[in-house]
């Protein structure tokens, strides 16, 4: 068992177990770190808490609803305007955010009295919301403050509100994972099932664990709406409150991110025998084979397949100028949680890139075994990762690239490693064919970046060149590229525009089909 | 025509100007040369507090959870805090000071810090690290009591009397600016050395500019040393420039070792550097230099360039720190501007005893409103519903919407500033601080003017 032993961290022997290089031939039966265990104190863990898993990850995302947490202001504050999850109602969920201010008296004395204002209070600031999520943090939980009561008690009081209730406290589980499924099973247990939809499609589906980060979720359905497949709702990027109380009725729930979604996926198959379908948004590949299975479910994969020619011919070849230029490039792909095995074969397959490490933060051992199993051969992988470890593979490795958090980003910037922002995106959308091609643009502007360049330069031992005024990204990255690949007639970089939203949003679409027939049955 | 000091009725909070205490004492923390805090509580608490400064300055600051889980929630987990302080001495060698800072999970479930402590210094320590200089400091921030404002106050009070030690009386004054940016460091230091002042400052944070450097091994962290915390019971003076941030040390040392202590005015504006600069030749009988006298002139000059012409009479909003909010509305007075309306985002019963403000009572001859435990949606909901009308903003980032919505120019100042490039490099208080803020409010307005088209010919002859 190729498990790797970090020098910082020799002196605390359990964290062999948390990193493993993948061996020639060596399958995850092989190598497979531990996974989602509880933290070691003091060693400068990246994770983050239960709270910002069900609140930050996936509850705010939800762009019509008043998300009001139950604590001092801390948890409020620290969980606003820290991520790109927007929405088309003008980012009602980025912009406003709500907090209990609960104060010491209310630790002694409790705080339902302060809650129940503050919910009544939220709603009259905001008449034109009528729905509210209620996270509960450390403090509260601690007091024991009994949150659904008091919901309920103003549901009965004022019925044209709705109300969740999310009890996920920082502290509960090792990671903010413990928040994603605290999150899905309420979401599950209180309100699905508390809305009848209107049926517009043959092909109703949920979209599942998709947070439309820089708008994510609005490519996604523009394939979906080509395809005449209704999205009942989307879990829970630009997702609507009671679109996700119907939850129930779609024909097939389409799973992006498992790792964050998928319990709320596996009780809907259980208690609804709603099918689940996982797939992929990112790349080319990946994307076609995703809309694809879709297509087959409902028996209509020409609709998909017109997509994918339609799309891939358009954007192929300028997928292919970068990946000319991106090959051999190594990179550390070190997310949060499931783009480990996102990305992990993709951008070696389609951006020719090695990936030289996978690690995750939140992942539990089973995205470690889909991440492993897709990367390379030689990688390393790295469980809760620490900044010293970090730091470590880092210089071990030296890749061109690192794909990680805005803050740890900053860590490789010192050792003059360019970062790209892997969980709110540096230029996205990065899902669809075209978002496919941003990443890969982003990437090159990363690596090929001459600032990057002249960072390499001591200008105060080494020789300093006089013979340049400027570099351009080209220069650097076609130097070596053979004559043929660099003229190539067919490959051109990207073409889109800045905001590739702007069009998409003022997009429409026929009316999707309804057989009648079916509906009588 | 009167100025109004009112608590926000709502008792909700819409939007928070302010974090929690534990922030402003992990802030402190990292301007402190071979430390690193412990955080007990959730990880949250440390993660985010990581992200919101690394989104400030653009750089990576080490601080350390104790990740209280389930367990620890249930069970207590002062063996969490045991745990954390040896992994953490373990792995990172210098690391001589180690604040454990408290959160409200921690407060709530009881956990006594300060007898880990003891037991540590009575049993890790010396047995497993027998020679080595480590300091673990308590310092109790629960979430639900103050802001990240008092959690500053405190941490800057407990790192000082966890070191202050009386020996030689020295020359040095102590100089405690509060929560500020390396910008402002880099000119009270200059301030200073023009005034030939030997000083300590609390803290050194102008390395949190810190470089790419070609050897690339950088790794941001403030440069205040032991020694000079221990060295402040041992000055002839303290000055805190920030009542609320730093002041409570101040007063300590006063009362503890009888140095004397100058609590503000913050030097924000011409008059307040001027005051700052009299208490300086108070305490240190130095003369005020003609270098001062002229850098002073270049300033008035600048001013006198844009006041009457473009600043007077603009009505202004201001929120953020209490000593900068305060501060920024003396200036913007003196700049013939009119703060229409200062929200202070905590509720500390202080504010309004606040000397600033009662002379902001006293003398304010048109409608002022302060709103303490203030949000932001105080701000909004006047702009929007209540027919407050601005010229302009001042505050920080959180707050950034509500000028995009409203159509109303904003200067980003305090903290965070992460909406904009480079804003930590530039002072706030001073003469160059002064010159700043003027030309950057002036600028800010030229550039509206021209978006909007609002009489934007006016600068062809100015």
């Amino acid at each position: 068992m190729p498990y790797h032993e970090f020098k910082c961290s020799r002196c605390i022997p359990e964290r062999k177990q948390h990193a493993v290089f993948k061996g020639k031939g060596e399958t995850i039966t092989d190598a497979l770190p531990l996974g989602y265990l509880n933290t070691i104190p003091g060693s400068i863990s990246e994770r983050g808490c239960a709270y910002c898993g069900a609140k930050h990850v996936i509850g705010t995302p939800m762009k019509d609803v008043i998300h009001l947490s139950h604590g001092p202001i801390g948890c409020t504050y620290d969980t606003w305007q820290t991520k790109r999850y927007i929405s088309d109602n003008d980012n009602f969920q980025i912009k406003y955010t709500f907090a209990t201010d609960m104060k010491e008296k209310h630790i002694v004395f409790g705080a339902e009295k302060q809650l129940k204002q503050c919910i009544v209070e939220a709603f009259k600031a905001c008449p034109h919301i009528k729905r509210m999520s209620i996270y509960q943090t450390c403090a509260s939980a601690l007091i024991g403050d009994d949150i659904e009561a008091i919901a309920q008690e103003v549901m009965d009081e004022m019925p044209d509100v709705d109300i969740f209730v999310c009890n996920s406290p920082g502290f509960g589980g090792p990671s903010q994972s413990g928040g994603h499924h605290k999150i899905n099973i309420a979401w599950i247990n209180q309100k699905v099932g508390t809305v009848e939809p209107d049926l517009l499609s043959d092909y109703v589906i949920n979209y599942v664990g998709e947070y439309n980060i820089q708008g994510d979720q609005e490519v996604m359905i523009d394939f979906f709406n080509r395809m005449g497949v209704q999205v009942l709702a989307t879990f829970t990027g630009n997702g609507r409150y009671d679109d996700l109380r119907a939850m129930h009725k779609a024909h097939l729930n389409v799973l992006e991110c498992a790792r964050s979604a998928e319990y709320i996926c596996n009780e809907l198959r259980k208690r609804y025998g709603t099918p689940r379908l996982d797939i992929d948004g990112f790349g080319f590949e990946p994307l076609g084979s995703s809309l694809r299975k879709v297509g087959l479910f409902f028996g209509i994969e020409d609709r998909a397949q017109a997509i994918i020619d339609e799309e891939t011919a358009r954007w192929k070849p300028e997928l292919d100028w970068y990946k000319a230029r991106l090959t051999g490039r190594k990179v550390c792909l070190w997310p949060g949680g499931s783009k480990l095995w996102h990305w992990a074969h993709v951008i070696h397959d389609e951006m020719g890139m090695d990936v030289v490490s996978v690690y995750t933060k939140f992942g539990h051992q089973g995205d470690m075994e889909k991440g492993i199993s897709r990367c390379e051969e030689g990688a390393l992988a790295i469980d809760d990762p620490n900044e010293l470890e970090g730091l470590e593979a880092m210089e071990t490795l030296t890749p061109d690239i690192i794909f990680t958090g805005k803050r740890p980003g900053e860590v490789a910037k010192k050792i003059r490693v360019p970062y790209l922002n892997a969980h709110a995106y540096h230029n996205g959308p990065w899902k669809g064919w075209e978002g496919w091609v941003r990443f890969a643009r982003d990437i090159y502007n990363a690596v090929y970046s001459p600032i990057h360049r002249l960072a390499l330069l001591d200008i105060g031992k080494d020789e300093i060149p006089t013979d340049k005024g400027f570099e351009t990204q080209r220069m650097l990255s076609d130097a070596d590229l053979p004559d043929e690949v660099r003229n190539d007639p067919v490959l051109r970089e990207y073409t889109g525009k800045y905001n590739c939203l702007k069009d998409l949003r003022k997009k429409t679409y026929p009316p999707f089909e309804r057989n009648v027939l079916a509906e009588a049955v | 025509m009167s100025c109004e000091v009112k608590e926000k009725e709502r008792v909700g909070c819409i939007n928070p100007i302010f974090t929690c205490q534990p922030c402003g004492a992990q802030f402190a923390s990292i301007g402190i040369k071979e430390c690193i805090g412990i955080v007990h509580g959730g990880q949250g608490c440390v993660m985010f507090v990581r992200l919101l400064i690394s989104q400030h300055f653009k750089e990576s600051f080490e601080l350390a959870s104790s990740s209280v889980h389930e367990d620890g929630a249930v069970f207590g987990a002062c063996s969490r805090v045991e745990e954390a302080v040896d992994v953490l001495l373990m792995r990172y060698p210098d690391v001589k000071v180690v604040p454990i800072i408290s959160t409200c999970s921690t407060e709530v479930i009881g956990d006594d810090i300060d007898g880990v402590v003891t037991k540590l210094y009575a049993e890790l320590l010396p047995t497993k690290y027998p020679g080595r200089e480590v300091h673990l400091i308590p310092i109790h921030t629960p979430s639900f009591v103050g802001s990240m404002i008092t959690g500053y106050d405190l941490a800057v009070k407990e790192f000082v009397a966890h070191f202050a030690e009386r020996t030689e009386p020295s020359d040095k004054i102590n100089l405690i600016t509060g929560w500020v940016n390396p910008g402002d460091v880099t000119h009270l230091k200059h301030l200073l050395a023009e005034m030939d002042v030997d000083a300590t400052v609390l803290f050194e944070i102008e390395s949190f500019d810190s470089p790419l450097m070609p050897s690339g091994n950088h790794v941001s962290h403030g440069d205040t040393t032991i020694a000079d915390l221990r060295g402040t019971a041992d000055a002839k003076g303290t000055i805190a420039l920030n009542r609320y941030e730093g002041g409570k040390a101040a007063r300590y040392l006063e009362s503890e070792f009888g140095v004397p202590a100058v609590v503000g005015p913050s030097p924000i504006g011409i008059r307040n550097t001027d005051t700052f600069l009299h208490n300086l030749k108070v305490m240190t009988g130095k003369p005020i230099p003609e270098s001062l006298v002229r850098e002073r002139g270049i300033a008035i000059d600048a001013l006198t360039d844009l006041v009457h012409m473009f600043l007077a009479d603009k009505r202004v909003a201001i929120y953020g720190a209490p000593d900068l909010v305060i501060g920024l509305a003396e200036y913007c007075l003196d700049l013939e501007m009119r703060p229409k309306l200062l929200l202070l985002g905590d509720d500390n019963v202080n504010y309004v005893n606040d000397p600033r403000v009662r002379a902001l009572q006293e003398n304010v001859d048109y409608d002022m409103e302060i709103v303490t435990n203030a949000d932001l949606w105080e701000l909004g909901d006047r702009i929007q519903n209540r027919g407050l009308e601005l010229d302009l903003i001042l505050g920080h980032s959180k707050g950034r919407f509500i000028a995009i919505d409203n159509n109303i120019p904003m200067l980003r100042v305090g903290f965070p500033t992460y909406d904009r490039a480079g804003l930590y490099r530039h002072p706030v208080m001073g003469y160059a601080g002064a010159i700043w803020l003027a030309e950057q409010m002036a600028n800010t307005l030229f550039a509206d003017m021209e978006y909007k088209h609002n009489k934007e010919w006016v600068l062809n002859v100015w």
